[in-house]
């Protein structure tokens, strides 16, 4: 009865919004039952652990995707907060080393922002040259060399923040879970969260109510920088080193989640809570193909497929949502052209 | 909002119970230890295992037949000098003076049957040789063998080390992607109680104390005796250049600092003109190469490689584009391109790299220790040179 009230634009509004969800169950269940080993504490608990970085920078990736803009720096921010906090840590002490590295994190984000919003240049460029800019730094701050720390201290908070409290979760997942639900009660029960989508959906009417765009975007991409951070700091604090190349796979893995998770590129739209769920769905899924014994290769196939099927799916519904408002200009002046 | 929030707080209370629930559930036991049988059995395929050979006709497991001379540790290797061989001592001999901890016994059962997990470093050909060779062995010994690639990524490998501990393995194998982030790596699997074996790549000395041994090629030493054919082929002077191995692995090290410093020594009279690591593409290579011809001229007259496919590709591209093939070129690994190139007479010498005998070294050392057999804390794989005089016998290639 309740299905044939709903018309097909909400039954594809609520598939929208719940898709990362059903994908979450499915991969869930599915590896449950077919690969060896996944459905036990230690797996989980594995998972978990492998989530957090990923899920930390993916708070900050998913803002700045809802204000509109890119952010192609956070890989190398995850590596230099790490070479800072570690680097640091002899000299100062992790007291000190840590909050020096997320404010490292901050500032490189307000560069990115500033050049964005007030010099007007485009964020791909802006985060693009940002990218090589600190992979020059790191290499010259490091020699070339891997940061490691391996006194009694170090090794006892790596152990410490990889300690298994409860099944699945350990003091690295809970402030994880922290800074994500915190995040996302932010963006969706303040104003000021609210006007994040606000910037990014339509900045003209952020203008007309008020809303300072170019602030919002700065905000964005320091937080953007901060998350990345503190990603960057306490993965290597539990690896008790950081290397050089630390970072190089999230910005491929936090884009295909954050999107996956239902971010719109175009801004405006998303949640961070989503993009958890849709980094603990890809690890998983990763996870369950390792123990399957398949190859690498097939991770990268079958997330390829994923991320091409979900950007079919938000082309479709895209294309059914501008032809239902009548908002399709361009064509209909191809039309009048024609006749 | 609430709806999701609760919706996901409800999903992951169920997961968390069901974790806890079946917390011992999803492991399984190792196989029951076989009985005295069994190692006997064990021992007897070792005839078998020797027998067996690499895609290039060379025998697959071969292990240094000379112990090499491990000089005293300097009280601080740290103050020498760069340039002092000495320098770079802990890690040329991580392992020789290790304190082991809490090393597992050898259960002296046998490897026939044993549960092996073998963890390298990430896809490549080379990688694809090295696990065909430890396949070789582990078949001979009806091993329930298996492979894993992180893809060179960290964050991965410590996850899979995780997948592999849940595993419960009669024994790990691992590359580890990067020599410091070893220590803890390795210390997490001696925590696990798994018995632990490090291959290929040297590790942060703190890493040996948590294994059994490690296995591999002598880099720093191949390059130190490489250094030597290359040094007497340019007289012993000129200006030669370096290019280098990715950063932070063991490899950047010996390639680099094991040829230098022991030139510093053996013909110091030749000058580093540059060093640059530029990655594993022919055509970046290429343009260092060009910039450093444009750069140095004739002062140029030879250029030490870490890489013999990609890298070699590039170089000697750019001399021939620049007809300065008199610059005497060296390499480490004998891939087919390497191989090639020394024939053609582009390479003057490349280091002997077994990927398959890498492989195979360490299962056959693992399987060495279920048969209770005493190990050295370092097995190395024997040191040769290729040079257009013996290329021959190294094809077809392994990779």
């Amino acid at each position: 009865m309740m299905l044939n009230k709903l018309n097909r634009n909400e039954i594809l509004s609520m598939g929208d919004k719940f898709r990362i969800y059903v994908l979450l169950v499915v991969v869930f269940i599915t590896m449950t039952i077919f690969a060896p080993h996944f459905f036990n504490a230690w797996n989980l608990t594995s998972i978990m652990k492998t989530v957090s970085m990923n899920a930390t920078v993916a708070i900050g990736f998913t803002i700045i995707l809802i204000v509109g803009q890119l952010d192609l720096s956070v890989g190398t921010i995850i590596t230099f907060a790490a070479v800072i906090g570690l680097g640091l840590k002899g000299a100062v002490g992790y007291g000190l080393s840590v909050p020096l590295a997320i404010v490292a994190g901050g500032l490189i984000g307000l560069i990115n922002g500033v050049l964005v919003a007030k010099v007007k240049i485009n964020s791909f460029i802006v985060t693009l040259g940002m990218l090589t800019a600190l992979q020059g730094a790191i290499y010259t701050i490091t020699g070339g060399n891997t940061i490691a720390v391996t006194d009694h201290q170090a090794f006892a908070i790596s152990d410490w923040l990889q300690h298994q409290i409860i099944p699945m979760v350990t003091p690295r997942v809970i402030i994880t879970l922290v800074l994500v639900i915190g995040s996302s009660v932010f963006l969706r029960k303040t104003r000021i969260g609210r006007n994040f989508f606000m910037v990014g959906g339509n900045s003209q009417t952020a203008w007309l109510a008020g809303v300072d765009s170019d602030s919002y975007t700065i905000v964005a991409f320091v937080i953007s920088g901060v998350m990345a951070a503190i990603g960057g700091i306490l993965f290597a604090m539990e690896s008790a080193a950081a290397t050089l190349n630390l970072g190089t796979n999230s910005l491929m893995y936090v884009l295909s989640a954050t999107i996956i998770g239902g971010t719109s590129m175009a801004g405006g739209k998303g949640g961070v809570f989503r993009s958890f769920i849709a980094i603990v769905t890809l690890t998983m899924l990763y996870n369950g193909i390792v123990l399957l014994g398949l190859g690498n290769e097939v991770q990268i196939f079958i997330s390829g497929i994923i991320l091409a099927s979900v950007i079919l799916y938000e082309a479709y519904v895209e294309f059914k949502h501008e032809k239902l408002v009548g908002q399709r200009p361009e064509l209909l002046k191809e039309l009048e052209a024609a006749q | 909002m609430k709806k999701t929030f609760s919706l996901l707080f409800v999903l992951v209370l169920a997961l968390a119970f069901t974790g806890a629930v079946f917390a011992n559930g999803g492991s399984e036991g190792s196989a029951e230890s076989a009985d005295s049988g069994n190692l006997e059995a064990s021992l007897a395929l070792d005839s078998a295992v020797a027998a067996l050979t690499a895609a290039d006709g060379q025998p697959l497991i071969k292990v240094s037949g000379t112990s090499r001379v491990v000089p005293a540790r300097p009280a601080d290797p740290e103050a020498l000098s760069e340039d002092d061989p000495l320098h770079w001592w802990d890690m040329e001999f991580a392992g020789e003076n290790s304190v082991k901890k809490n090393i597992p016994e050898s259960p002296k059962d046998g490897a026939i049957g044993k549960k092996v997990i073998m963890i390298v470093h990430g896809d490549h050909p080379w990688t694809t040789a090295c696990i065909n060779g430890a396949t070789k062995v582990a078949d001979v010994y009806d091993m329930d063998f298996k492979a894993l690639s992180p893809n060179w990524d960290l964050a991965v490998q410590n996850q899979m080390i995780d997948q592999a501990i849940n595993e419960h393995p009669d024994l790990l194998l691992l590359i580890p992607l990067d020599a410091k982030t070893a220590p803890q790596q390795a210390r997490k699997i001696n925590q696990a109680g798994v018995p632990l074996i490090m291959f290929n790549t040297l590790p942060e000395a703190a890493a040996m104390d948590y294994c059994i041994a490690w296995t591999g090629p002598d880099d720093f030493g191949q390059f130190r005796k490489l250094s030597h054919l290359w040094a007497d082929k340019l007289g012993k002077t000129g200006g030669v250049a370096y290019v280098q191995h990715a950063p932070g692995g063991s490899p950047y090290f010996a390639r680099y600092w094991g040829p230098r410093s022991e030139l510093a020594v053996y013909a110091p009279d030749i000058k580093v003109l540059d060093a640059q690591a530029p990655g594993f593409e022919a055509d970046k290579t290429q343009q260092l190469v060009s910039d450093w011809l444009t750069r140095f001229g004739d002062e140029l007259t030879g250029i030490c490689a870490a890489d013999d496919s990609a890298q070699a590709l590039g170089i000697t591209e750019a001399l021939k584009k620049a007809g300065r093939e008199d610059v005497v070129v060296i390499a480490a690994g004998n891939s087919k391109q390497g191989m090639d190139l020394v024939k053609e007479g582009k390479l003057f010498a490349i280091t002997y790299q077994t990927a398959e005998g890498d492989g195979a070294l360490a299962v056959k050392t693992a399987a060495d220790w279920f048969n209770g057999v005493d190990l050295p804390p370092v097995r190395n794989l024997p040191q040769h040179m290729i040079t257009a005089d013996d290329v021959e016998d190294f094809y077809p290639p392994q990779w």
